[in-house]
């Protein structure tokens, strides 16, 4: 989901760039023939000098906001990665929100709240222990209980849809406490709205 | 297991003696007893044209497996005909045959059933079929033993699917019940669990992680035609068929709870059995299809519920332990098999309808879930870890005589089949009669 996402963003600004370049050519041309047209040398040093300077000036402008997009998508990729790091961890047959849980949620709460184009799919999951069949429904409670803690924090339920995986995609392999306590959990996948 | 024998037929005598026990649909009361006790059958090599070495070396194994295997029946074996051997080891009737060439690359089957004693023919079966189907040929005839031998219907040409994980992605598979003949049903890059099959055996139900998210789907097992079930809900699992109808029980997520739907798969409308804010999951039917059982963890941990099939007079069965779930009726309609977990193990019950007669299956070894009746109710597939990895296990119905039938990978959650007479036909046995 990740690479896909940088994916998007690179090839946004690869698109912005490319555009910007194709508009350079029309320009140089009609600036070049003017000095042929207008037999005065110093005009037509003086149209260059200030061609030139304009040049300079959009070259300039451009690297800025390439430099802006740049930041914007590195600042939008940490603020992802943040979000698809914060894992909300559960107690054994439990959906009810740890105090560490409700800390990591409020996190991503604000992150939300500052970015209204990100809208996220809360997955619920459970470890490996007993059945398929109740572990999906356990582990849609542990989403839909994210789910309700975030809306009550002012993010908008459209914003946030619930899945639950069951005991399906552990995180960490192993039939011990520490790789169950590991695959309790609730995790985050981020889009951003067109 | 004397205690269980002992609890099983005072169960029995219970039953007997309760007359307000009739609200259950249907109850054939097993003397209980009988389970343990097997017929003893006596097997003669089949005789055979030299040609055939390569299948008929294993065709009294292919007999004595599904003897074994059926759970009513155990192998008294003698190289040749030998009253004495079999009069001792109580074999009342014997089975031999012969297996000859004929036409094109096809081979004879012949198959015999004879009184011990009086050496008289009971039952003989002849089948004309290639050679890849022998083994079925042979599944048939057994069955028809069975028929003779115990006037009931066997399960050797029922089939079980189950999950098996390839190149780590679980896949669902089908496979005859021995094991053999096994074929792989999907080929997703996306995780496919809990297969159940349709009423007429020609298809499979099964939940597919394709679009991100639980959803059932049906799959036919000839055309591998494919569509998606009761779409009207985002997320669906747990499927179980009505035997009789061919409705769909399921759990979907709606909301903030998982409940149990009924659907038809046809036209796909469903709708609620019971309401309720506790979570429902893991349906499954009466033998007659008029009630319901679930697991709900209304009182805080997943507990076996049983309720009618619109969903009134809810009552719950399992009192004992913390966690007892997927539990399945079986065909007799006078007991139910589950899952409990006990200090973090899986392990596999049977109980009476009313939650009394419990009774552990098994213990010690590893994990033990997912069991599923064979057709006839005497048998019990589960899948367990036993050997270290996930493998599918048949035993009887009380727990004794467990045979592994897979041997590598990653296999779980079986479920067995219908008795399907449509089916026997499409195995393109030419039954010659007799």
């Amino acid at each position: 989901m990740k690479k896909i996402l940088l994916l998007t963003i690179s090839a946004a600004t690869a698109f912005a760039i490319v555009a910007c370049s194709k508009n350079k050519p029309p320009v140089n041309p009609v600036v070049k023939e003017e000095p042929a047209a207008v037999s005065a040398e110093d005009s037509a040093a003086a149209a260059k000098a200030k061609a030139d300077s304009l040049e300079k000036a959009r070259l300039e402008a451009e690297r800025l906001e390439a430099e802006r997009l740049e930041a914007e998508r590195a600042r939008v990729e940490k603020l992802i990665n943040e979000l698809m790091s914060d894992d909300v961890y559960f107690d054994f047959d439990k959906s009810e929100l740890t105090e560490k849980a409700k800390e990591i949620l409020t996190q991503v709460g604000d992150i939300l709240l500052k970015e209204p184009r990100f809208v996220i799919v809360v997955e619920g999951h459970t470890d490996a222990r007993g059945t398929e069949d109740y572990n999906m429904t356990l582990g849609s409670k542990r989403a839909m209980k994210v789910k309700e803690f975030l809306a009550a924090y002012g993010v908008g339920n459209d914003r946030m849809e619930t899945v639950s995986y069951g005991k399906e995609k552990p995180k960490a392999a192993g039939e011990n406490e520490e790789a169950y306590a590991q695959n309790r959990r609730a995790n985050f996948k981020v889009n951003i709205k067109k | 297991m004397m205690l269980s024998k002992l609890k099983l037929f005072a169960f029995a005598v219970f039953v007997a003696c309760s007359s307000s026990f009739a609200l259950i649909d249907t109850i054939s009361v097993d003397v209980g007893i009988a389970v343990s006790n097997t017929m003893p059958i006596g097997l003669v090599p089949f005789e055979q044209e030299a040609d055939f070495e390569a299948i008929s070396s294993k065709l009294d194994e292919v007999l004595k497996r599904d003897f074994e295997l059926s759970g009513r029946f155990s192998v008294v074996e003698s190289p040749t005909f030998k009253m004495v051997t079999f009069v001792r080891g109580g074999a009342k009737f014997y089975v031999t045959g012969k297996l000859q060439k004929a036409e094109g690359s096809k081979v004879k089957l012949s198959c015999y059933l004879y009184a011990t004693q009086t050496k008289d023919l009971v039952l003989g079966e002849a089948y004309k079929v290639a050679q890849k189907d022998v083994r079925a040929a042979l599944h048939d005839f057994v069955d028809k033993v069975v028929k003779q031998l115990w006037g009931e219907f066997g399960v050797a040409s029922t089939e079980l699917a189950w999950v098996s994980k390839v190149d780590g992605v679980k896949q669902i598979v089908v496979a005859d019940y021995d094991g053999y003949n096994r074929r792989q049903l999907t080929h997703d890059t996306t995780i496919s669990m809990m297969p159940a099959w349709t009423k007429d055996n020609n298809s499979i139900i099964y939940v597919s992680f394709r679009n991100g998210k639980a959803q059932l789907f049906e799959r036919e097992l000839y055309t591998s035609k494919e569509r998606r079930l009761f779409p009207n809900k985002s997320q669906t699992f747990s499927p179980a068929v009505n035997p009789k109808t061919g409705e769909v029980l399921f759990a979907a997520i709606h909301g903030n709870t998982t409940t149990v739907y009924l659907g038809d798969p046809n036209s796909g409308a469903n709708h609620k059995v019971m309401y309720g804010r506790a979570s429902q999951v893991s349906p499954s039917w009466s033998p007659f299809g008029t009630e319901i059982l679930y697991t709900s963890d209304r009182g805080g941990s997943p507990q076996i519920f049983v309720m009618g099939k619109d969903g009134s007079d809810a009552r719950r069965v399992t009192f004992m332990g913390n966690y007892n779930e997927r539990a399945s009726w079986s065909p007799q309609g006078d007991r139910i098999v589950y899952t409990s977990m006990d200090g973090g193990k899986m392990n596999i019950y049977t109980c009476a309808i009313d939650g009394s007669d419990i009774v552990q299956l098994t213990s010690n070894a590893g994990n033990n879930e997912h069991p599923t009746w064979s057709p006839d109710g005497m048998l019990i597939a589960f899948s367990s870890d036993r050997s270290g990895s996930h493998q599918i296990y048949i035993m009887r119905k009380d727990g004794t005589n467990v045979t592994r039938i897979t041997n590598s990978g990653d296999n779980t959650a079986p479920t067995w089949s219908w008795y399907s007479p449509e089916r026997q036909k499409q195995i393109s046995i030419q039954n010659e009669g007799w």
